[in-house]
């Protein structure tokens, strides 16, 4: 965080003084850079969240061992969430319900969009299986009457049975229900149902922390010339391009 | 491997819950009745009706008293998620798990200590807290105070949570509101607004609970910690979870309706406004009670109406409209919300009929829904407030009319009360629209709603033919006049509701307007319609009846000299007599539309060219009436003054010089 506001300063500042752009060296910046101080814990806890959200149970577990930082949620809840998301990802949808309902019963019945999109996900298995009988049956049966219950459910629904009236079902205008990014979709709304039913962001902070420092640099651009980072993955400070 | 619904039926399944022996198989039959009902309303439904709910209690209550060869503890988890499951989100559920016995079970779990049987419990409780049907808590008594602080402070959060919605569900008066903030729940719920998602949530509900209404609570709110109890729910307005910020907004609205002293800066109005509107695009319930909040929100007030005017509100509203079928509950917030907007406004009136999405409306008024029917008449009845468009005939189509009076058969009385709302409006001063309602029966469906039993309904169907009848030439008003009948109009006059009477008498003022003959509509049968006005005069109190009355008189005493001396038999009905005269009692009143009505009468009872009006003058001044009016000659109200001053003039004309 601090970072991102220390590149709005700078901004401010050179907004300030309303010149043409003004260059910046490696030596100035690097000074400035080392006056901002930023709390190991707050890295830390950084990183934590990034394990947690994501569900990298085994490395938050070390990670805790050895930062010393604690998780702002049980470690045992992730390996649980975890698993959902696996059966969904490999098209056991029908398990990962039930371990969703172990896990907290309200999230499926308070959540008509989600359950609605598991019971697809089931459906678009079934297809996928080429059990036309008992898909046909589980439509009718499980799905039609949330399609009565919503509108937008019902045009989901038609369009998911649509993929019964094609031969080449890979090569059909809805195909894309059966790739394999449907299920990913579907196993990451999962994902984040469960973590917002324990009171925890659905999203690591990490990530849009990099997107405001993107987004920060691009505003300096037009104002300045600045060592700027290009590569995330090291953070090397590139020399101002004059 | 999981069983899947198509291996086993329901009567199966319900079978093997009540007749399994052992813990393991009771505990499998119930997993996979939890898995099949959850988020499934149609197959909670069927179960219900088979039967279920009473087999999974009874598995509770075994469990509860410690059957269960150590499958215990998940038998209480798994019985109590299904019997939340029933509950969650359907009424009949509720119904069936409390009268299944299973509520006295589910609260022992509370204190179980294991915490997932503890988590289980209490979540299902905080389902059926959810419901109306729910059993109200007595927060009177002060262990059931004490037990709620300890559910407020327990270091679970669905416990908390528990406490929370038990409050907003059972708090309704305004004792109780004080009961629970002289025990200090407003300090604890303050603190669970620095909770977890679900326990803020449940606080911001709780709150607006106990605030509705309730300046007090408000008051010690708004100075705890020096305004940051304030502040941290106007942060929340902010938070990332839709629901959150709904909970937030909604809070801050009933702080304003309450106490309209606070939040009166532009900004946190304006913030408001912006926020309920885009949580109008979440596709779930929140979206569904934005559009309440924000109807609430702007209800009567002015000024937020205009800043939602210049918020773009209108065009957002029917954009939402214009997008397509709209749910039901939805549908019925966003005409409430247009209502409210168009109430007062004509720049919102003018704004909603240039969008053209009055069709969508009047195709509302078609809808399955009672809710969504009434909710857009109460629309039209705002929007024809605009007279500028409803003179230029902007709106008001045939079709738009048929359905209205169809309308006047539903079976929901709040549509009919609506409905009547609506065409009250539009019949009011606009000749095509009135030739057409009539053209279409209108009438007839209005006389027969103005002997309904339902006060309500009375009032706007007689507040309708009240309408109707103004300005409208004689001929119309035959006809509405044959179709009401001379004895239900002066039973209407004589109703025991004030508000009905009220409307009966300015029907009839409206009746004898105009030309000389309509005069002659209060005589017929014996002048029953005249005697049962004049008998009203002489008994009722309230003032908007008395000034309906008053005016009937003075109509017709500007009618031939025959009409002028029946109007002094009303006011004068004994000769002789020695008691003041009601005409007095009126000059004297301290409304001034009274006052207006009575010097009306006597000017036009005195009006000099008309041959009686000398023996009628000495009658007057003999009662006291000049004398009266002299008091008068500088009353506070112009109107008054200037009709005082002819009245006096035409005394002195008419007179005998003596005045």
């Amino acid at each position: 965080m601090s970072l991102f506001w220390f590149v709005i300063r700078q901004l401010e500042e050179i907004e300030a003084m309303a010149t043409s752009k003004k260059v910046i060296t490696r030596e100035e910046w690097e000074k400035k850079l080392n006056d901002v101080k930023i709390r190991k814990e707050d890295m830390n806890k950084l990183v934590m969240n990034f394990l947690v959200t994501e569900g990298y149970v085994d490395a938050a577990e070390k990670f805790r061992m050895e930062s010393g930082t604690e998780p702002d949620i049980d470690l045992a809840t992730i390996t649980d969430r975890m698993a959902v998301k696996k059966a969904v990802q490999c098209g056991n949808v029908e398990d990962a319900i039930e371990k969703v309902n172990d896990l907290n019963p309200e999230i499926l019945d308070t959540n008509p969009q989600l359950f609605f999109h598991l019971q697809q996900q089931r459906l678009i298995e079934l297809i996928r299986n080429g059990k036309v009988e008992e898909a046909l049956e589980f439509a009718q049966e499980e799905l039609a009457p949330r399609g009565e219950e919503n509108q937008s459910f019902l045009e989901e629904l038609e369009r998911t049975v649509a993929l019964l009236a094609f031969e080449d079902v890979t090569n059909c205008p809805v195909g894309e229900l059966l790739d394999i990014s449907q299920r990913l979709k579907t196993a990451s709304e999962v994902n984040a149902a469960i973590l917002t039913s324990q009171s925890h962001e659905k999203d690591p902070k990490l990530p849009s922390l990099l997107k405001m420092l993107i987004w920060a640099q691009n505003q300096l651009d037009e104002k300045a010339a600045y060592p700027r980072i290009n590569d995330l993955a090291t953070a090397t400070l590139e020399d101002p391009s004059v | 491997m999981p069983a899947s619904a198509s291996t086993h039926g329901p009567e199966d399944l319900i079978g093997r819950l009540s007749s399994a022996t052992d813990g393991e198989a009771k505990l499998k039959a119930l997993r996979e009745l939890k898995n099949q009902i959850i988020g499934n309303r149609t197959k909670k439904f069927s179960y219900i009706k088979l039967g279920a709910v009473p087999s999974v209690v009874s598995i509770l209550s075994s469990a509860v008293s410690g059957y269960g060869d150590g499958y215990s503890n998940s038998l209480l988890v798994q019985s109590a998620a299904a019997i939340g499951s029933f509950a969650c989100g359907v009424d009949a559920g509720v119904k069936a798990v409390l009268d299944a016995g299973a509520f006295p079970h589910l609260l022992s779990l509370i204190s179980h200590p294991n915490d997932k049987v503890v988590d289980a419990g209490a979540r299902s409780l905080r389902m059926i807290y959810q419901s109306k049907l729910a059993p109200k808590y007595d927060f009177l008594q002060e262990e059931n105070m004490e037990f709620l602080l300890s559910l407020l402070n327990s270091e679970n959060e669905n416990v908390t949570g528990l406490g929370a919605s038990i409050i907003t569900h059972s708090c309704e008066t305004s004792i109780e509101q004080k009961a629970l903030s002289d025990a200090g729940i407003l300090k604890k719920l303050i603190s669970l607004l620095g909770g977890s998602l679900s326990q803020r949530d449940a606080s911001l509900e709780a709150l607006a609970t106990i605030f509705k209404e309730n300046p007090k609570a408000i008051s010690k709110f708004v100075g705890t910690e020096s305004g940051r109890a304030l502040s941290a729910v106007i942060e929340l307005t902010k938070d990332k979870y839709p629901r959150t910020r709904l909970l937030a907004c909604i809070c801050l609205i009933v702080i304003r309706n309450t106490f309209p002293c606070y939040l009166q800066d532009v900004g946190i109005k304006t913030k408001l406004i912006l926020i309920l509107l885009e949580l109008l695009d979440d596709p779930g319930q929140v979206g569904d009670d934005a559009a309440f909040a924000l109807s609430s929100l702007i209800a009567e007030k002015e000024d937020l109406q205009k800043l939602a005017f210049e918020a773009n509100v209108v065009d957002k509203l029917c954009n939402h409209l214009r997008k397509g079928p709209v749910q039901a509950k939805r549908f019925q917030g966003i005409l409430l919300s247009l209502a409210d907007l168009c109430s007062k406004l004509e720049s919102c009136r003018s704004r909603l009929l240039s969008l053209q999405v009055l069709n969508l409306v009047t195709d509302a008024l078609i809808h399955d829904s009672a809710d969504v029917r009434a909710a857009a008449c109460i629309c039209l009845k705002s929007v024809s407030r605009s007279v500028k468009n409803l003179c230029a005939g902007h709106f008001v189509n045939e079709v738009l009319i048929i359905r209205l009076i169809q309308l006047l058969h539903d079976t929901s009385t709040s549509v009919q009360v609506a409905v009547l709302g609506a065409i009250s409006n539009i019949v009011v001063d606009f000749a095509t629209c009135k030739s057409t309602f009539i053209q279409c029966g209108g009438v007839k469906q209005l006389v027969q709603l103005s002997k309904s039993m339902d006060s309500t309904v009375r009032v706007n169907a007689v507040w309708a033919l009240r309408n109707l009848t103004f300005l409208k030439d004689n001929r119309c008003k035959e006809g509405i006049f044959l179709e009401l009948t001379v004895s239900t109009l002066s039973s209407l006059i004589h109703d025991y509701e004030p508000s009905v009477q009220e409307q009966a008498l300015a029907l009839v003022r409206n009746l004898v307007d105009g030309c000389i003959e309509s005069v002659e509509y209060v005589f017929a049968e014996d002048s029953l319609i005249l005697h049962a006005v004049g008998k009203q005069l002489q008994s009722a109190s309230k003032a908007e009846v008395l000034i309906q009355g008053m005016y009937v008189l003075s109509n017709v005493a500007s009618g031939k000299e025959f009409h002028k001396e029946a109007v002094m038999h009303e006011l004068f009905p004994q000769a002789g007599n020695s008691t003041q005269s009601i005409i007095i009692k009126f000059l004297q009143s301290n409304d001034s539309r009274l006052r207006t009505a009575a010097v009306w009468a006597v000017v036009n009872l005195t009006f000099p060219s008309s041959p009686g009006a000398f023996g009628r003058v000495v009658k007057l001044r003999n009662a006291g009436i000049v004398s009266q009016l002299k008091n008068m000659i500088n009353d506070p109200c112009l109107d008054v003054k200037l009709r005082v001053r002819t009245a006096l003039e035409q005394f002195t004309t008419s007179g005998d010089g003596s005045t």
